[in-house]
């Protein structure tokens, strides 16, 4: 959206000064009000697009969050005469625990489970308004509550739109801040997959509930701008439709685009007001709209501009890491344990994994060295894959013990292993595909903290996130990829897709890296690059115990070999040695040739 | 609790939980194969209701008027798969949000709902009666007083789930379902027409709702606003059941039947919140529903 | 000298000829209705704009004095929907009045604003009981309602009640109208020193009552008091339970739409409160002539005409002040002389009253073949 993102502080304040002027640009009072509506609308639809369209969760019950801070902010004010600066805010903070309460039981619902479980609240929420009318006087309502319109009750269409718009445009700042740095990132990886996230350190459990309680808060403060817009509060404002109609304003206006609630808020204030005196075929016109949207705007609304605009040309050209590129001992520094080189680093005692009775793993026990490359070999259907994923923490050992250094890490989750320094990657990659290369990159690089500061500069037009960027820049330029930065990893062939998810999982400084199959499926130029990637690699004091089946490849590269077969392990030790051994030997002649 | 009364409650329920059982395998059918729900499904019910009703207002005989709901409804399934979900769906990338067809099929729905609305008009009607004329329609069992219709939707149900149970897992139809559901690439290549067995869904889709709304028309007035209250039941049915078999829909969908008849009897102020509660709690213990079973998501 | 001041009469008549010919003014009147929706909500919006319909073209087919048009929008009984369309009324259609709307807490919602606004509204076809109080003393008040007013017909219904029946019961629906009645009703019976035996509700998602029924059955119920919106499946729950009770219901159960649902036969006897007795030859007359003007979308006999005299009333209050909004409402007070087709008093409204149908207004109707009568005491 920005040319040039110096113009970024300038071009919000063009929009502030824009909506300022709003209410005189309006031919009369009314649309004032359509724009009051538009701007509540919008802040509640940020708040479901952070939900849905960033971190992939959906909602119905958008209205019951809606509901409890519209009630807590009109009670707070009505019945015990807070200001309303107060009770807004108090009713956003209530409507954020019951996000707190919905999104932690809702933890493992997934898809159309956990529609159901935020249809079930919207309901019960509703239900209760209705009812339970000595409290929140039901469907004929709270009448009296403060209007917000600055003590000047002339002005107040007015007032409440300056109010709203500029509440509107802070929260349109912070999400375009969000869409762009890393919590979006993260939230846009949780999306795709959530084992992924756990192996580069994002503790996804605790990001869900969170774009819970920002969803809600948001439709809270939607909800108490309502409850003060007209001074009326009915439960009939509450029911599915409210939610629905949230939905429609997120999904027309384009899931995850910066633009898209309010894109879709304008689409559905008009679209009402245009069907209202049309009632005997409004439902047609307005079920065919949707229709027609979703059909030939994959991406809403949002996708309009695209449609008219020429296609970017996809930058595709490569750069070859010139002279300048960094060493490995710029990017691979810090070690995060230390352990000396040749010290056991990973060691398993007796691991054992099983399946619906079917034992995967049993008591398998090895040691990694640090400093070392440790390939674990074996025939298909051995356990190589379980072994990886436990170490990792995406499976859980059912006995053993694992230690990382001097950790015991058998209980840890996966984004605690991660953060420890234990990288991976993956036999079927894992890049998101919402994001660009560079951004896939920089998911690996540890949060340092900073957000206030990343966002000032961010708001300022200033480079943020510069430390992050460039460090993802550097790896990238290590593993000769840097002019696919910008690109997004579909358009990559598979074994650039490879490198790259290689540079992410160097981004994180790792001590031990379990690479998966790091060769399958790549041609043989590229392989020897990784080869020499693994070399360099392991002189800057990277651990790495890697799967793979191609034996002169792993000849080549390992300092030590573990064989498992049938989830045992039934060999180890020096490359010259595993190839000797008659267990090994035979174990491969009985599944494929040798 | 008298026990006629516990009867005729839990009958109550049944036949209920029968409508709700008969949409949800409609959606269970939609999501294997296209991982998209109907959610115009509940105005498809309203619109086999109607058009049951129309047909034994004309003195239609009942299987004319079956085969021609039949017809009406097969053809229907067929248009939102063409026009409302093929597009959507197979643009959909993996993972990416894409939550398209919740829109193009309920927009889908609410054309529906304004045609029975400009057809038969806005309020609420009663189907005749299917298989008797005049008072007789009345059954006792247990004591308690049963509608031929409550009756036939209960069996309908068993029976439907019945063959849905054993086509899917014993017959061809079910083994390119099941691929499909499984990987949509896999089935191609696997030589499945993945498209056609995409829209045989939404058809059977259609054809089930279909049974439901003729035998709900004659137990509870329709009218054209009733789709999403049904359609939100079935859904609810479908959480407890899960999106795995048959079986599960029919104990989800009774079960669901039968708590809202037990809640209405116990306290009917709250009648409509309690289902929904039991459902909450049910999903924190069981968040993949009763045979759901918890995927990991490594690749 | 004499020219002149005759030239100057001829101009001041001409003057006042050709002002007289611009009197004629265009008029707009806003209409807000619950059009689409939940059906026992749409089958009062929907009659209740007929009458309006009616009356607005006979009124233009009398070639009458100013331009009228409607402007109709459907509020979808969605209160925040039917204020955003009643700001669209007054700033952008720029209407001089308004009539609507059906929902209770649609009308509490917009009242306050067309007060302040000084737009007068006639209110309908809703009952809720304090809406035009609540105004009153607020001089002038731009509030107005021609409908029923819920504790008239209540009042009407428990007077009757209580005479007959020791064992009363009341089922009533969750939503706003019937939690409202429930409220009314315990009122207006504690009033009376009597107890209701049981209440059940059925909330609008209800698809089926046979538990609530079969409790009612279980506590004696001789007279049953419906206040829901779906009396069609408590009638289907009577016959699975095998159960007769008297059955006294809110105004709803007077729509043709019931009768045709419920069943000619089941319905029979089954009493409400009622403001407009088809044996009187003026609303005969407009029974007639809607069933012919709408044939089976007429469906709604004193809702319709409720409308059909709001209409009438708000024209003739046109009529007198033209599209000045202050001076139609001091026209609609000040109406007199009123012909009306319903139960309307030929001064409906005073300074201090602003409901068009008063108690002494409200009689019993009762089912008779498939027609509401007039129940004779």
């Amino acid at each position: 959206m920005f040319a040039n993102q110096a113009l970024r502080p300038w071009w919000y304040l063009l929009v502030a000064v824009l909506l300022a002027l709003l209410p005189w640009a309006s031919p009369n009072p009314y649309y004032v009000n359509l724009a009051q509506e538009v701007a509540i609308l919008a802040i509640a639809g940020i708040g479901l697009n952070i939900l849905l369209g960033l971190s992939g969760q959906i909602s119905l019950g958008q209205a019951g969050f809606f509901a409890v801070s519209a009630y807590g902010s009109a009670l707070l004010s009505l019945r015990l005469g807070w200001p309303l600066a107060a009770s807004v805010m108090l009713g956003v903070i209530m409507s954020g625990l019951a996000g707190l309460v919905v999104g932690s039981i809702a933890l493992r619902a997934r898809t159309h489970y956990l529609a159901m479980v935020t249809l079930a609240f919207g309901f019960i929420v509703g239900i209760l308004a209705q009812r339970w009318t000595g409290f929140t006087g039901g469907s004929m309502g709270l009448v009296g509550v403060p209007p917000l319109n600055w003590g000047d009750p002339r002005s107040a269409a007015r007032n409440f739109l300056w109010t709203a718009a500029a509440l509107f445009l802070a929260v349109q700042i912070t999400s375009d801040f969000v869409m762009q740095s890393r919590s979006g990132r993260v939230l846009r990886t949780i999306s795709e997959s959530e084992s992924f996230a756990a192996t580069v350190g994002i503790n996804a459990a605790a990001w869900r509930v969170g774009a819970f309680v920002v969803s809600a808060m948001l439709a809270g403060l939607a909800g108490a701008l309502f409850a003060h817009q007209s001074g009326y509060v009915s439960s009939d404002a509450f029911n599915l439709d409210r939610s629905l109609a949230m939905l429609i304003v997120v999904v027309v206006g384009g899931l995850g685009h910066r633009y898209g609630p309010v894109l879709g808020a304008v689409f559905l204030v008009a679209m009402n007001q245009a069907i209202a005196d049309l009632y005997t075929y409004s439902n047609f016109i307005f079920g065919a709209l949707l229709l027609a949207v979703m059909v030939f705007l994959p991406d809403g609304l949002s996708g309009l501009g695209a449609l008219v605009r020429r296609k970017r040309p996809a930058s595709l050209r490569r750069n070859e890491a010139g002279p300048g590129a960094p060493g490995v001992g710029d990017i691979v520094n810090l070690p995060l344990i230390a352990v000396a080189r040749g010290e056991p680093l990973l060691q398993l005692q007796q691991v054992s994994k099983s399946y619906f009775g079917l034992a995967a793993l049993s008591d398998v026990s090895m040691t990694v060295r640090a400093g070392t490359v440790h390939a674990l070999i074996g025939p298909n259907g051995a356990g190589k894959s379980t072994l990886i994923n436990t170490i990792c923490g995406l499976y859980r050992a059912d006995s053993g013990v694992i230690r990382l250094a001097e950790h015991d890490i058998t209980q840890w989750p996966a984004h605690r292993r991660a953060r420890l320094g234990l990288a991976r990657t993956f036999q079927n990659l894992q890049l998101i595909g919402g994001l660009s290369v560079i951004e896939n990159v920089m998911l690996g690089v540890p949060d340092r903290g900073g957000v206030v500061k990343a966002f000032v500069s961010w708001l300022c037009g200033r480079p943020f996130e510069s430390e992050q960027r460039a460090r993802a820049r550097a790896l990238l330029g290590f593993l000769g990829i840097e002019g696919f930065a910008d690109v997004s990893p579909g358009d990559l062939s598979y074994g650039h897709r490879k490198l790259a998810e290689l540079a992410r999982a160097l981004a994180g400084q790792p001590q031990l890296m379990l690479l998966d199959e790091p060769i399958a499926g790549i041609n043989e130029e590229e392989s020897r690059l990784i080869a020499a990637g693994i070399g360099r690699l392991r002189e800057a004091g990277v651990t790495i115990l890697l799967v793979e089946h191609d034996m002169p490849f792993v000849m080549s590269v390992a300092d030590e070999i573990t064989v498992l077969d049938y989830g045992q392990k039934i060999a180890f030790g020096a490359p010259d040695a595993v190839r000797a051994n008659p267990v090994v030997v035979e174990a491969y002649l009985g599944v494929e040739t040798a | 609790m008298i026990a006629t009364d516990l009867v005729q409650v839990l009958l109550s329920g049944i036949a209920l939980g029968s409508v709700y059982t008969l949409l949800a395998m409609g959606l269970f059918l939609t999501y294997a194969t296209s991982r998209a729900l109907n959610f115009g499904q509940g105005d498809f019910l309203a619109l086999a209701a109607f058009l049951g009703m129309a047909g034994m207002l004309a003195g239609m005989p009942l299987i004319a008027v079956v085969i021609g709901v039949a017809i009406c409804m097969a053809a229907l399934g067929m248009l939102i798969e063409r026009f409302a979900v093929r597009r959507i769906i197979s643009r959909s990338k993996a993972g990416a949000a894409h939550l398209g067809w919740i829109l193009s099929t309920l927009g889908f729905g609410m054309m529906l709902q304004n045609v029975i609305a400009l057809a038969w008009g806005k309020s609420r009607y009663y189907s005749p009666p299917l298989f008797s004329s005049g008072e007789k329609q009345l059954v006792s069992l247990f004591g308690a007083g049963v509608f031929l219709e409550e009756l036939a939707i209960g069996a309908a149900a068993l029976v439907l789930a019945g063959t849905m149970y054993v086509l899917l897992y014993r017959s061809d139809w079910g083994r390119r379902v099941a691929a499909v559901s499984f990987d949509r690439h896999t089935a191609m290549l696997l030589g499945i027409d993945v498209k056609r067995t995409v829209m045989w869904s939404y058809v059977v889709m259609a054809l089930l709702t279909g049974a439901a709304g003729l035998l709900v028309g004659p137990l509870s007035s329709i009218q054209s606003h009733m789709g999403m209250l049904f359609l939100l039941k079935a859904f609810a049915a479908i959480s407890i059941g899960g999106f795995t078999n048959p079986a599960g829909l029919l104990i989800g969908g009774i079960a669901f039947g039968v708590i809202e008849s037990l809640s209405n009897y116990v306290d009917s102020t709250f009648g409509d919140l309690y289902p929904f509660i039991i459902v909450l709690l049910f999903l924190i213990v069981r968040p993949m529903g009763l045979f759901g079973e918890r995927k990991t998501d490594v690749r | 000298m004499n020219v002149k001041r005759g030239i100057g009469w001829v101009i001041g008549i001409a003057i006042l000829a050709l002002s007289a010919q611009a009197v004629a003014e265009n008029v707009k009147v806003g209409v807000v209705q619950a059009l689409s929706g939940p059906p026992a909500i749409v089958d009062f919006g929907e009659s209740y704009l007929q009458g309006i319909e009616a009356a607005l073209r006979e009124y233009k087919a009398a070639r009458p004095k100013h331009e009228v048009e409607i402007v109709t929008y459907n509020d979808e009984a969605n209160p925040q929907r039917a204020v955003s369309l009643v700001q669209r009324l007054i700033s952008n259609d720029r209407v001089s009045a308004v009539i609507g709307t059906v929902n209770a807490a649609s009308v509490v919602a917009f009242s306050p604003i067309l007060q302040q606004a000084q737009i007068p509204v006639l209110i309908g076809p809703s009952t809720a009981t304090d809406i035009t109080a609540r105004f009153i003393a607020q001089k002038p008040s731009y509030v107005f309602r021609c409908s029923m007013v819920e504790n008239h017909m209540i009042d009407a219904v428990l007077d009757w009640a209580i005479k007959r029946y020791k064992k009363i019961g009341l089922i009533h629906t969750t939503s706003g109208y019937g939690m409202f009645a429930l409220a009314e009703i315990q009122k207006g019976m504690a009033q009376r020193n009597v107890q209701l035996v049981a209440v059940e509700s059925g909330a609008p998602t209800v698809t089926d009552m046979t538990p609530q029924i079969l409790k009612l059955k279980n506590a004696g119920v001789e007279l049953l008091l419906v206040y829901h919106d779906s009396p069609e499946l408590i009638y289907r729950a009577f016959q699975k339970v095998d159960y007769k009770p008297a059955v006294a219901a809110s105004w709803g159960l007077s729509s043709k739409m019931t009768v045709n649902v419920i069943g000619k036969d089941a319905i029979e006897g089954a009493v409400m409160a009622q403001a407009l007795d088809l044996n009187n030859a003026k609303a005969k007359g407009f029974d007639e002539m809607m069933t012919r003007a709408l044939g089976d979308k007429y469906r709604w006999p004193v809702v319709a005409a409720l409308g059909y005299d709001a209409m009438r009333i708000m024209l003739g209050a046109i009529d007198r002040a033209g599209a000045n909004a202050a001076r139609i409402r001091d026209a609609l007070e000040s109406t007199e002389g009123f012909a009306a087709v319903s139960g309307i008093p030929a001064k409906p409204f005073s300074a201090t009253d602003h409901e068009c149908v008063d108690p002494s207004q409200v009689f019993m109707g009762v089912w008779r073949g498939g027609r509401v009568v007039k129940l004779d005491n």
